[in-house]
């Protein structure tokens, strides 16, 4: 994790900053956070205000704080940017919720409406959802069958978030609304639906897409979300290959193969069929992970993996991109005759996307790559059922997801105080 | 995927902190209100204020109708230093050129739309005529306070050019009576200058006159700076220049040593003005003394936006030194400030915390030339004190680029 400002980098930094109007940041960020003013008040030297501040806006405020991609975000467009550097925007985040950890002012609940709203799936959506419901004052179960904190809890490996900060937002969150422990059916759907005036779903994804290729079933060859959670909950029990390949080119992969670094392995290869530029990840991370020692090997499929008790060794092809684009806009790979070979070894993980896992969902409708279908107003096809997060819209940050689930549940209220 | 609700709005959740008080005869908000000045001089801009949560404003000086107000272009220039906007900032504005007629208007619409607020106004006449109607209209529009500039830094009305009437004790003992003597409902408060040779004797003479309060102070006189290719001073209105007023945070001492001064000997209510731009700023105004503070240069630089931070920084400060008002906090300071002769006689050393220095040197240099020769340079960059030499001036801990690095410390007498 990164260090943490000290008083005066924070002070110096917080002079730095323009204080724009109608600021570019504030925009950027996808939870709204007023950052100018936060910023303002940590150079004033009112850090608690500050802290108020973006916990206002940011239902996991301390987890963004650490994680926060800022150089897609409030960063990349800080006007100060275009004078000299931009300022260290989720650093002084950070700063702000680790040293303006409230006094004796607590968070105020407002009059209840009297209206209760089911929000399924405690993960950033989910809390973010719930948080901004319990503003207006709705009475909110969330059904949550672990912990709360979803893919921050379960899969960010702990050196980039450790559970003691994902841990701060949730006790502060947990006097807006309250959590249900338990798995959710079919049938707990129907009875939910029918005890709340609306349910919402963000339950995130939570399945491993697979690559369809031979011997991906045999023992060693790992789906991402399986290794990063076994990875998280048991590092000291888990036993890493000398030789790890990854399989991917997302975030999450580069994750994947730092942690697979970091708990031993010798020499980890992340192999992607397409080229650097091709890749969906953040510059910062993919540094990180060479820093750490990975080994990135573009142009690469994998055709195989090979071993029959366990796996030993992935075979492989290289790829050129062809001039066909994809829906994405990015050129499709195609495989050189020729040009196969084995990357040896012990532990193989594949971190290639994922889909919905929950299978209770029904005919509600979806769109062609399987996520759900919402209106403007975060509506499904079901009557009084809203849907936030990755269901709606693929893997995202968890920032996205705060600000989905805050957005939504806005959209919640104006529909339900329009209802008798 | 980016999807945002349209009629997206920020919910509060933390209780806003009670920061109401008495003063004056009137209830304020919060300790915060607008100076006379061109954030104040607009209907729209004070309702955008008062929306935005400042306690009251107090009107840009106005005017008997027919006064001539002789505006020029440029007003404004600052002083920037070291890479800083605004460090100081200079206008050669004067009052408003609106008259009584639009002002009496504007106090009404405010006190309808606003009764919670403090609508203040300011007024500047020459004829004692004058500054009675002035007095006697705005109290029939229903202003709360009426603050008289006896200081405008271009100089009174009446008076020789750039001679402000806070200058001479009899004119401001003698119009300041006149307005007090019209003021049948609402606090009079006199706007003075720190120009004086002895602002405790201005501050006597207002209050002989009877006048509820002072205003202190009005900006500092000031030579803006000089182009130095063309000699022009600024701001430049074709080659010509004139002396401006200056603000903003390098007027701040001088204001924090004029409020002290009169609140340690004339028992008279002050409103605070001149330099002060956050929260703390506020507390030092009031700690000598002052028992609202009046705001400007801030404003007139990030905008009403700033309120945000003046009451959440207040609340906590209140919250961590166990006050129940802003206005426990008047006076705090005052018994801690003494003349030199009062002074205790100590011997103190300068202390280097060797873990936080960076090895800049500065404090060596600092010490060679403008101090005592006692701060030495070592191979390793981290000066050492001789003690011998050092007297304990404190100079070194001042030029330290590094928070506590350098310390003063008692050291026991051999």
């Amino acid at each position: 994790m990164p260090p943490s400002l000290s008083h005066q980098q924070a002070r110096i930094e917080a002079e730095r900053c323009l204080f724009c109007f109608d600021a570019p940041c504030v925009k950027a960020c996808p939870t709204h956070i007023r950052i100018p003013m936060f910023i303002a008040m940590i150079r004033s030297g009112n850090v608690k205000g500050s802290a108020e501040l973006v916990r206002t806006s940011n239902a996991l405020a301390m987890t963004c704080g650490t994680v926060c991609p800022e150089e897609i975000f409030c960063q990349s467009v800080c006007t100060r940017g275009k004078q000299d550097q931009p300022i260290q925007i989720r650093e002084k985040h950070q700063y702000a919720t680790t040293h303006g950890e409230s006094s004796k002012r607590k968070p105020a609940l407002p009059p209840r409406t009297g209206k209760r709203v089911a929000v399924i799936g405690g993960g950033p959506s989910g809390l973010g959802c719930a948080f901004e419901l319990a503003k207006f004052g709705y009475r909110v179960d969330v059904y949550e069958e672990k912990k709360p904190g979803g893919v921050p809890r379960n899969s960010i490996p702990s050196y980039r978030l450790n559970d003691k900060q994902l841990e701060m937002d949730t006790k502060l969150l947990s006097s807006f609304f309250t959590i249900k422990r338990g798995p959710v059916s079919a049938r707990t759907f129907d009875k939910v639906r029918a005890s709340h005036d609306a349910a919402v779903l963000a339950i995130g994804l939570g399945e491993d897409r697979t690559l369809g290729v031979k011997g991906e079933d045999v023992k060693g060859v790992y789906p991402v979300l399986e290794f990063l959670e076994r990875a998280k909950s048991s590092p000291r029990t888990m036993k890493i290959g000398k030789r790890v390949v990854v399989v991917g080119g997302g975030n999450v992969s580069l994750d994947a193969a730092a942690t697979a670094k970091r708990l031993g392995a010798e020499r980890v290869t992340l192999i992607y069929r397409r080229g650097e530029r091709e890749m969906r990840v953040w510059k910062s991370e993919l540094e990180e992970a060479r820093r750490q020692g990975v080994e990135v090997r573009f142009l690469t499929n994998p055709v195989a993996f090979l071993g029959t008790k366990r796996v030993e060794g992935v075979k492989c092809r290289e790829t050129i991109l062809g001039k066909k684009k994809d829906r994405s806009g990015r050129p499709i790979p195609v495989e050189v005759k020729g040009s196969d070979f084995v990357l040896e070894a012990e532990m193989v993980i594949i971190a290639v996307g994922q889909t919905i896992r929950a299978d209770w969902l029904g005919e509600l409708k979806r769109r062609a790559s399987g996520y759900l279908v919402v209106d403007e107003r975060f509506r499904t096809s079901m009557a009084n059922v809203y849907a936030v997060g990755d269901v709606i819209a693929g893997e995202g940050t968890i920032v996205q997801s705060v600000a989905h689930g805050k957005h939504a549940a806005q959209a919640i209220h104006h529909q339900l105080s329009e209802r008798p | 995927m980016r999807m945002e609700y349209k009629n997206f709005k920020e919910i509060p959740i933390y209780p806003k902190r009670d920061l109401s008080y008495d003063f004056l005869g009137l209830h304020w908000e919060n300790p915060f209100i607008l100076a006379a000045a061109p954030s104040t001089d607009d209907l729209d801009m004070v309702r955008r204020a008062f929306k935005a949560g400042w306690s009251g404003a107090i009107l840009k000086t106005t005017s008997i109708e027919g006064t001539r107000v002789d505006l020029c272009y440029p007003m404004m220039s600052t002083f920037d230093h070291d890479g800083r906007r605004l460090f100081g900032m200079g206008n050669i504005d004067l009052i408003s050129e609106h008259h009584i007629d639009v002002v009496e208007r504007n106090v009404r619409t405010l006190k309808q739309e606003f009764p919670e607020k403090v609508v203040g106004a300011s007024i500047m006449a020459g004829r004692k005529d004058d500054w009675q109607r002035l007095v006697e209209r705005l109290e029939n529009a229903g202003v709360d306070l009426i603050e008289c500039s006896f200081s405008c830094p271009q100089g009174n009305i009446g008076e020789d050019p750039g001679k402000m009437l806070a200058q001479s004790l009899s004119a401001t003992e003698l119009t300041a009576r006149w307005v007090k003597e019209a003021a049948r409902r609402v606090p009079v408060s006199i706007k003075i200058t720190p120009h004086v040779t002895d602002i405790v004797e201005v501050a006597r003479a207002v209050k002989r006159s009877g006048c509820d309060a002072l205003t202190a102070s009005n900006s500092i006189q000031a030579l803006m700076g000089i182009d130095i290719r063309t000699f022009t001073p600024y701001p430049s209105l074709g080659g010509k220049s004139t002396y401006s007023g200056m603000t903003g945070p390098a007027i701040k001492p001088i204001t924090l040593r004029t409020i002290a001064e009169i609140a340690r000997n004339v028992d008279i209510p002050i409103l605070g003005t001149g330099g002060a731009s956050t929260w703390s700023d506020a507390v030092e105004f009031m700690s000598v003394g002052a028992g609202v503070v009046q705001f400007c240069t801030a404003v007139m630089h990030h905008g009403f936006r700033i309120i945000d931070d003046l009451t959440s920084g207040m609340g906590h400060y209140l919250e961590e030194m166990e006050f129940r008002s802003p206005r426990e906090i008047v006076g705090k300071a005052l018994p801690h400030i003494g003349s030199h002769d009062d002074l205790p006689r100590r011997t103190i050393r300068s202390k280097i915390d060797r873990r936080l220095c960076i090895g800049c040197d500065q404090c060596v240099v600092a010490c060679r030339d403008g101090g005592h020769m006692a701060i030495d340079a070592r191979p390793d960059r981290i000066p050492v004190v001789n003690d011998d030499r050092c007297v304990g001036c404190g100079l070194c801990q001042h030029v330290c680029p590094v928070d506590n690095c350098i310390r003063m410390e008692e050291i026991a007498i051999q």
